[in-house]
């Protein structure tokens, strides 16, 4: 893997221009993989403890991105950054991973196959030299490189607190344009994507949203893509179409439905083997988009 | 004075009672007293107790050399159950009392200073080696004792009696009716319908169930419901898990009116104490489990290697122990119910308050009962913390009484079925589901979907069968899939 290795520093011709021209960029960029992937991509960040609403959309507005020819770049972490990653390698697409440690040093555990992937057509970059282990404070600072790298940047989830808001400040200070996919107002899980709409980011809600932004931001696509179609069915089941309203545990259906609980327990169940609705891992049941 | 006897008693080894030949010769030398045929120090002190009891009892105790030879030699001998036969053996030997009338009995009982009998531990088992070999047992009255079918128990309360020749055979007592705890009743709990359900299963198809929710969402309080909606216990399975209670010196008295034991071990609790062990061995929670509910509240925050010794158990329905002694085998059938937080802080899906914990700390959490004992629990259900709103305006739930009415159906429904008992697997549980091709497809479609392995499907197939079966239907259906597949351990396949 080693020939795989570069290393840029500030000023060289090779060093990614977007990142030069951003706001305290860093002096040297160590990478493994293809470093032409370094253009100006779009920037897909989320929530680490993510539902299956931000990883579908991260999936879709990723997939298609990649399919399109745009780099997505991304951090890397588990959750809808990692979705953001595989949806975009799925489609044969160029994706870039910034880590906050040593290039060279797989983040999360666990991720060591998902990142070798990346650097076969794309690359994993990082600030810090060789072998650094990631710190606690080098995550932060690891998502002015995201947002810089990025010619936009999509947030597909965010609760309140969140790692992502700065990735999105930073992507401001960048004058990045930065665009949020809405998301439920009654659960924590959006709460910080929805606020980043009231601050005047732009609402997401379809590809022609994202491909419009992404042209103007980065340049036209580099190749046609089929749009997939984002919006469900409508459906005849009340239990389905609770849960496309937002995600709920199986007690909540039934109270909010007057159903039997058993009776709602079985539904959902039949639901999830048809592959319209997956279990979170906090019980509740939520949607996924189409074709997931 | 001269003269030798033998007296048949026996010796606890693990759950069974061991037959052992008290063997006392009274003859001329040096005035001693010496027992030997590795006997523990509770044997050795017999003599004590031994001598003072004749002397208490108006017997006197020959000036003379006696050797007591416990038999066979090589097995170890333990406990204090050998007072009475070796007093009786050494009153034989001295020709205090009549040769014949102990010839085929088996005796076993401590010996106060003043002559009483005391019970000891395992009486059920001496029992039932009494029962094996023919012979009436001469033991201290034990209510128990008289509630085995078949046995002739001769209840002795002071060695002083056996002057008048051996005790009239004691009256079989029918074990009364069984009474549940009427202080405990799901009636008391407030919603919580889905983990009332899974408990239904459970008691109904004697599924092994994890209840996982937040602190305070009455885990501990639903599982311990879960003992009152139990069926009771057939004859044969009061014997077996009295049997187990009686070698541990604890009371059995409700096990043999047919109630199910329910232990709740302390996540402290050792190897040894789960499974079994110590010197002499001591049958663990799992075997006093027997027939019953082992409920591990806290199942994370037991030792790993504990919980995993609880694989064979599970899987073989019994413990085999290996010491320097041989082999023991205690029982262990048991319905085994875990309560688990979702993770470290406990609030990982708790509407009320946010999870703190990063989402790697999460998995490491779960992973800490182990996939291969996962694979073992058929029911995972969440247990939801109530709002306060709904304790407060509590309609209360179904009875225990209506439940554990559903339950005895449902478990006589599948007795019918197969009278084994076992759990069927394979073709023959597939013949019992007697799926419609609609619910063939279903589970084709979930085995996929969830990426069900054998044994996936297999447990799919039995809790859908249990589901059937307190639904009184005959056929499962895709709704009794459908809720089979819900109590998945998420993950988990």
């Amino acid at each position: 893997v080693k020939d795989l290795r570069f290393e840029i520093e500030l000023g060289q011709p090779d060093y990614p221009t977007q990142l030069s021209e951003s706001p305290n960029p860093p002096a040297v960029l160590y990478g493994i993989g293809n470093p032409s992937a370094l253009e100006p991509a779009l920037g897909v960040i989320g929530a680490r403890r993510a539902t299956p609403y931000g990883i579908s959309a991260a999936e879709q507005f990723a997939g298609w991105a990649a399919a399109a020819g745009y780099v997505v770049v991304s951090g890397g972490a588990i959750g809808c950054d990692q979705a953001a990653h595989k949806a975009a390698l799925a489609a044969n697409g160029r994706t870039v991973a910034v880590l906050a440690g040593g290039a060279d040093v797989p983040y999360p555990r666990g991720s060591h196959a998902l990142l070798e992937q990346i650097t076969v057509d794309g690359a994993v970059v990082s600030e810090h030299p060789w072998g650094t282990e990631p710190r606690r404070w080098a995550f932060r600072t690891r998502n002015r490189i995201i947002a810089a790298l990025s010619g936009m940047l999509l947030v597909v989830e965010a609760a309140l607190p969140s790692g992502t808001f700065s990735t999105a400040d930073y992507a401001i200070d960048a004058n990045r344009s930065v665009g949020v996919v809405p998301g439920s107002i009654f659960g924590h899980e959006c709460r910080g994507s929805n606020r980043l709409l009231c601050q005047g980011a732009y609402p997401i809600c379809d590809i022609s949203d994202l491909r419009g932004h992404l042209e103007q931001a980065i340049g036209p696509l580099a190749r046609q893509a089929d749009e997939p179609n984002l919006i469900n069915p409508p459906s005849d089941d009340k239990v389905l179409t609770a849960l496309r309203s937002m995600p709920m545990r199986p007690d909540d259906i039934a109270f909010r439905l007057s159903m039997d609980i058993v009776e709602v327990a079985r539904r959902v169940s039949a639901l999830e083997v048809a592959g319209l609705v997956v279990r979170h891992r906090d019980g509740r049941y939520g949607s996924v988009a189409p074709g997931c | 004075v001269r003269g030798r006897y033998t007296v048949r008693t026996a010796t606890l080894c693990g759950v069974e009672a061991v037959p052992v030949d008290v063997e006392v010769d009274v003859g001329p030398g040096i005035p001693s007293f010496a027992i030997v045929g590795l006997p523990d120090l509770a044997v050795q002190e017999a003599r004590e107790r031994v001598r003072s009891a004749i002397r208490a009892s108006g017997y006197e105790v020959p000036n003379a050399r006696i050797v007591v030879n416990l038999a066979p030699g090589p097995l170890r001998k333990h406990g204090t159950g050998f007072d009475l036969p070796i007093a009786i053996g050494l009153l034989v030997a001295t020709g205090q009392l009549p040769a014949a009338a102990f010839e085929s009995v088996l005796a076993v009982g401590e010996l106060s200073l003043l002559g009483r009998l005391r019970a000891v531990p395992g009486l059920i088992a001496y029992g039932l080696t009494a029962l094996r070999t023919g012979m009436p047992l001469l033991a201290p009255s034990s209510s128990s004792l008289t509630m085995l079918p078949d046995l002739k128990v001769l209840p002795l309360e002071l060695l002083s009696e056996l002057k008048a020749g051996l005790p009239s055979p004691a009256q079989r007592r029918e074990p009364a009716p069984a009474v549940t705890d009427r202080r405990l009743d799901f009636s008391d709990v407030c919603g919580q319908e889905m983990t009332i359900r899974a408990l239904s299963i459970a008691a109904a198809g004697g599924h092994n169930v994890l209840l996982v929710g937040p602190p305070g969402g009455g885990k501990t309080m639903l599982a311990r419901r879960l003992a009152t909606i139990l069926p009771p216990l057939t004859e044969e399975e009061r014997v077996e898990a009295a049997l187990v209670h009686s070698v541990s010196g604890l009371p059995e008295d409700d096990i043999l009116r047919g109630v199910r034991p329910f232990r709740a071990p302390h996540h402290s609790a050792s190897i040894a104490g789960l499974v079994g062990g110590g010197s002499p061995v001591r049958p663990g929670e799992v075997s006093l489990a027997h027939q019953g509910v082992l409920f591990l509240d806290e199942m994370p925050e037991f030792g790993p290697a504990s919980l995993q010794c609880l694989r064979q158990p599970m899987e073989d329905h019994r413990v085999t122990l290996v010491r320097a002694d041989g082999r023991l085998n205690f029982p262990a059938r048991f319905t085994l119910v875990g309560a688990a937080n979702p993770c470290p802080c406990g609030h990982l899906g708790d509407r009320n308050k946010a999870c703190t914990c990063a989402p790697g700390v999460v998995d490491r959490y779960q992973a800490r009962i182990g996939g291969p004992l996962m694979d073992r629990i058929d029911v995972v259900v969440r247990v939801e913390r109530p709002d306060a709103s709904k304790i407060t305006s509590c309609e209360g739930g179904p009875t225990s009484n209506s439940l554990h009415a559903s339950v005895c159906e449902a478990r006589e429904r599948s007795l019918r079925r197969s009278s084994t008992g076992e759990n069927p697997s394979g073709s023959a549980l597939l013949g019992q589901c007697d799926l419609s091709d609609k619910a063939r497809g279903f589970l084709e479609a979930s085995a996929n979907r969830h990426h069900l392995s054998g044994r996936g499907i297999t447990r799919v197939l039995r809790v859908a069968r249990t589901i059937a079966d307190l639904d009184q239907e005959g056929r499962v259906h895709e709704g009794h899939l459908a809720e089979a597949l819900s109590y998945r351990q998420a993950g988990v396949t």
